[in-house]
């Protein structure tokens, strides 16, 4: 009981605001010296699209799990931040769990735990090669490979702006929350019926927290969006010398062809592996 | 020299204004300036400035007549890119100003954006006139106000504009990082030939370092003068709700009551003020001031250590062994520079952050295991932001919320008797956030005590607001000290600071390195250069006629030092 009392403190303290903004930060900004983060991220997308789709399309379970046992390892040298591993693992096990049980419930057998595998290993492997991707090249990296291929400017400013103000917001949110904190009157929660009382009381809090979060927000965005007219952006948008600019940054150099060829041997040996079986 | 800036006849009114906020203004701004406007709130400072870089009429829509030249540019006839190039501006909001997330980055965007193939050399330029080098890699997460306030400059100075223009560069800064910025703006006024012009309160700023002052009264220019006769217009100045330098003031007393000659120029600055005041012949001796006598400990903390979480790297340590005791009755100002740890103090005190060690009592009991709601009854804390404190649609309904939550009987009564007392009635129905500073900051303080806490904590209850409203709020302050029992106020300005508390506490690092009263800690010199800290002028200026001089008002400095016979009337060399 003692334990179970103090894992559910701990878990409550892990999910302060505070906690959840130093995870994004973490996860966008953190780990900017890694391999991943180091790579070029045209490869890296390209790399993506195979990894992203081919899966969905094979049910050959040793290809699978050597595609799964690859993109683990690049999710280790991404050096992901712990809350979205926590998130990927939540999604993914509660999903394919929840069909599990509910196959035995209405009549189904062990026989259904192979399909079922195939489908959890899929989605894994889609899930875990996108995390590497997105957490694990910083924003404004994976914006440029994204314009490199021609996404409008809109597009790539938006993802590092977005990153940008996330910690704003969350910032703003938690003292928002606080305020609600500090001057509310939460009901007692000893009892179970309390515990009930205080989530239901504590999601309200939060639905309310939202009115004053977006009144702030526009508040402090009337000088951002004057800087941002100041600072050319609006130039800039139409301008394609800028675009040349941005994208002369990017180079593709020996560790990325070291990856990609890794990665392709590494496919092509389970491809052997799996036609002698 | 030749004009950088000329203004004909310029009329401008906001888009469904009733009248126009600034009305005829012919005024020429010559080139190498270091131009600091002045004028009262909602005198149309920022409108004037914005006019100057196009942001009006081309952004900013309304009823524009007249013309301005910027750098030789007619505004109506060049487009914002073409102006921003010229004239750079800086917020007073600085920390929204920064739209990219590493330092260099956000100091080479607009030369990017304007497709200057050398953005980043110019970025790393700015960054060094700026005082920032060796930070360019780093997130602007990582970064003090002060730094951030850098920043929001060398994103402007990267395009190496001819006019720079600041609105209130140090109104949220302490001191060490106001001179800091200043200091920039003179080498970028002297060495690089820029013209800069700030708006800005603070006349002891305006008087070390601007060449000239321009008065705005009622959107309209009053004059243009040479800073020192700018300053010495003593009775103009305020009426307009400026304060000159408080050197100037009170040699302007003394020139009133005859002990200095009408015609003698008064003094800006503490170097000036050398030559004109002296001790009185028979010395009034410094009154002692006993400490007063302390309560029982209100807040104890032992042996508290403090971390913070950081996005990369080891955790943040604000706190190492701190031992600190808050009595009952104590009225504390706690000071030091950005990022000493004085907000992380009173996050302790209220329970939103645990300490990873030691303990911390609050009369007595320890609150490790209290949750941050079981304390507002006793503790309550009011916000820098005072944005964040407004929960409901309108500040009658934020005041009463902590209130009717807890289902007290006297609500409705107790919430008209704050309206009343704050000055708030009319406001009532308003929401918070519309309301202009200084209401906001009543607004603010009025919901911080609605419970009636034992102990009140409040974060830089007067930054950014200008001197008028300061004023007002120093009162305000004045009265909630003879209500409420503890108070805590963390602050920057050294006004209230002198004027206000009984007790300072100086943080350095995570460290207490002085408390005490004022004496004790302004007249220790060591402390004051450690920390940084800028005493008010006038205690400078005691403190250079006499070292023992400990005086922290113009009225006790007055008692103290007259006109030199050299210089007073009644003297030998009169005029």
């Amino acid at each position: 009981m003692r334990v179970a009392e103090k894992l559910s403190d701990n878990l409550l303290d892990k999910l302060s605001m505070d906690f959840l903004r130093n995870q994004v930060l973490k996860n966008a900004y953190g780990n900017n010296d890694t391999v991943i983060a180091g790579m070029d991220p045209r490869m890296l997308l390209v790399w993506y699209l195979f990894f992203g789709l081919v899966p969905w399309f094979v049910n050959d379970i040793p290809f699978l799990i050597g595609c799964f046992v690859l993109v683990a390892v690049t999710t280790k040298l991404a050096r992901v931040a712990g809350l979205v591993l926590f998130l990927f693992v939540l999604g993914v096990f509660s999903q394919t769990g929840y069909l599990l049980l509910v196959t035995l419930l209405f009549g189904g057998d062990a026989s259904a735990i192979q399909p079922l595998l195939v489908l959890t290993l899929k989605v894994a492997t889609v899930s875990l090669a996108s995390v590497t991707i997105f957490s694990g090249l910083d924003p404004d990296r994976l914006a440029n490979g994204l314009m490199w291929y021609g996404c409008p400017e809109r597009l790539s400013f938006s993802i590092s702006y977005a990153y940008r103000m996330l910690p704003l917001l969350m910032e703003e949110f938690q003292n928002v929350l606080l305020s609600y904190r500090l001057r509310g009157n939460p009901p007692a929660h000893d009892t179970l019926v309390g515990k009930v009382r205080y989530l239901i009381y504590e999601i309200k809090i939060i639905i309310h927290a939202f009115y004053p979060l977006m009144l702030n927000t526009a508040k402090r965005s009337r000088t951002t969006v004057e800087v941002l007219e100041l600072k050319g952006y609006r130039y800039a948008a139409v301008n394609k010398d800028v675009k040349k600019m941005k994208l002369a940054s990017l180079k593709v150099g020996n560790d990325d062809l070291l990856f990609l060829s890794l990665s392709f041997l590494w496919v092509a040996i389970t491809i052997l592996v799996s036609t002698l079986l | 020299m030749a004009n950088i800036i000329e203004l004909r006849n310029l009329t401008y009114s906001y888009p469904g204004a009733q009248a126009p906020t600034l009305k005829d203004i012919s005024v020429d701004i010559e080139q190498g300036d270091f131009l600091a406007i002045v004028g009262n709130n909602g005198c149309g400072k920022s409108t004037f400035c914005k006019t100057l870089n196009g942001l009006i009429p081309h952004f900013i829509t309304g009823e524009f007549s007249g013309s301005v030249r910027a750098c030789g540019l007619n505004t109506l006839e060049s487009d914002i890119g073409t102006l921003a190039q010229k004239v750079g501006y800086v917020y007073q909001d600085f920390e929204n100003q920064i739209v990219r997330p590493t330092v260099l980055d956000d100091a080479s965007y607009a030369c990017l954006n304007y497709a200057l193939p050398n953005y980043l050399d110019r970025g790393r330029k700015a960054l060094e006139q700026c005082g920032l080098q060796g930070k360019e890699q780093d997130f602007i997460w990582q970064l003090s106000g002060g730094q951030t306030h850098l920043l929001a400059l060398a994103g402007a100075v990267s395009l190496e504009p001819e006019v720079l223009i600041l609105d209130e560069p140090i109104a949220q800064l302490d001191p060490m990082h106001a001179d800091k910025i200043y200091g920039v703006l003179r080498e970028l006024n002297e060495k690089h030939g820029k013209t800069i012009i700030v708006i800005e309160h603070h006349t002891e700023y305006i008087a070390d370092y601007c060449k000239h002052v321009m008065l705005l009264k009622d959107g309209q220019v009053q004059w243009t003068l040479p800073t020192r006769q700018a300053l010495c217009r003593v009775e103009e100045l305020q009426s307009c709700n400026i304060f000159p330098p408080q050197v100037t003031m009170a040699a302007h007393r003394l020139q009133r009551s005859g002990a200095l000659s009408p015609t003698a120029p008064l003094p800006t600055t503490v170097e000036e003020g050398k030559a004109v005041f002296a001790a009185k012949p028979e010395p009034v001796p410094f009154p002692f001031v006993p400490a007063p006598c302390m309560g029982g400990p209100a807040v104890e903390f032992s042996h508290v250590e403090v971390s913070y979480r950081t996005v990369k790297g080891a955790p943040h340590q604000v706190y190492r062994d701190l031992n600190l005791t808050i009595h009952k009755g104590d009225k504390i100002a706690l000071i030091g520079s950005n990022g000493a740890g004085k907000s992380t103090l009173m996050k302790l005190m209220v329970g939103l952050l645990k300490p990873s060690q030691g303990d911390i009592r609050l009369n007595g009991r320890s609150i490790r295991s209290v949750k941050a709601e079981a304390l507002s009854r006793q503790v309550s804390m009011v916000y820098q932001n005072p944005e964040d404190m407004f929960i409901k649609d309108s500040i009658g309904k934020d005041i009463a919320y902590a209130m009717e939550v807890r289902g007290l009987a006297d609500t409705q009564q107790r919430t008209q008797a704050l309206l009343k007392r704050f000055h708030l009635e009319a406001l009532k129905d308003r929401d918070g956030r519309l309301l202009s500073g200084g209401q906001m900051r009543r607004a603010s303080l009025a919901i911080g005590i609605a419970l009636n806490p034992e102990i009140l904590l409040l974060d830089e209850p007067t930054a950014n607001l200008d001197i008028a409203t300061r004023k007002e709020i120093m009162r305000t302050l004045d009265d909630v000290k003879a209500t409420t029992e503890t108070v805590v106020i963390a602050t920057h300005d050294m006004q209230l600071v002198c004027e206000w508390a009984q007790r300072i506490i100086v943080l350095c690092q995570g460290q207490v390195v002085a408390d005490g009263p004022r004496d004790q800690v302004f007249g220790n010199h060591k402390v004051v250069q450690q920390v940084g800290i800028r005493p008010p002028e006038i205690f400078s200026m005691g403190q250079a006629l006499a070292p023992h001089a400990l005086c922290y008002t113009i009225d006790e400095f007055l008692e103290h030092f007259t006109g030199r016979s050299d210089t007073c009337a009644c003297g030998g060399k009169a005029v």
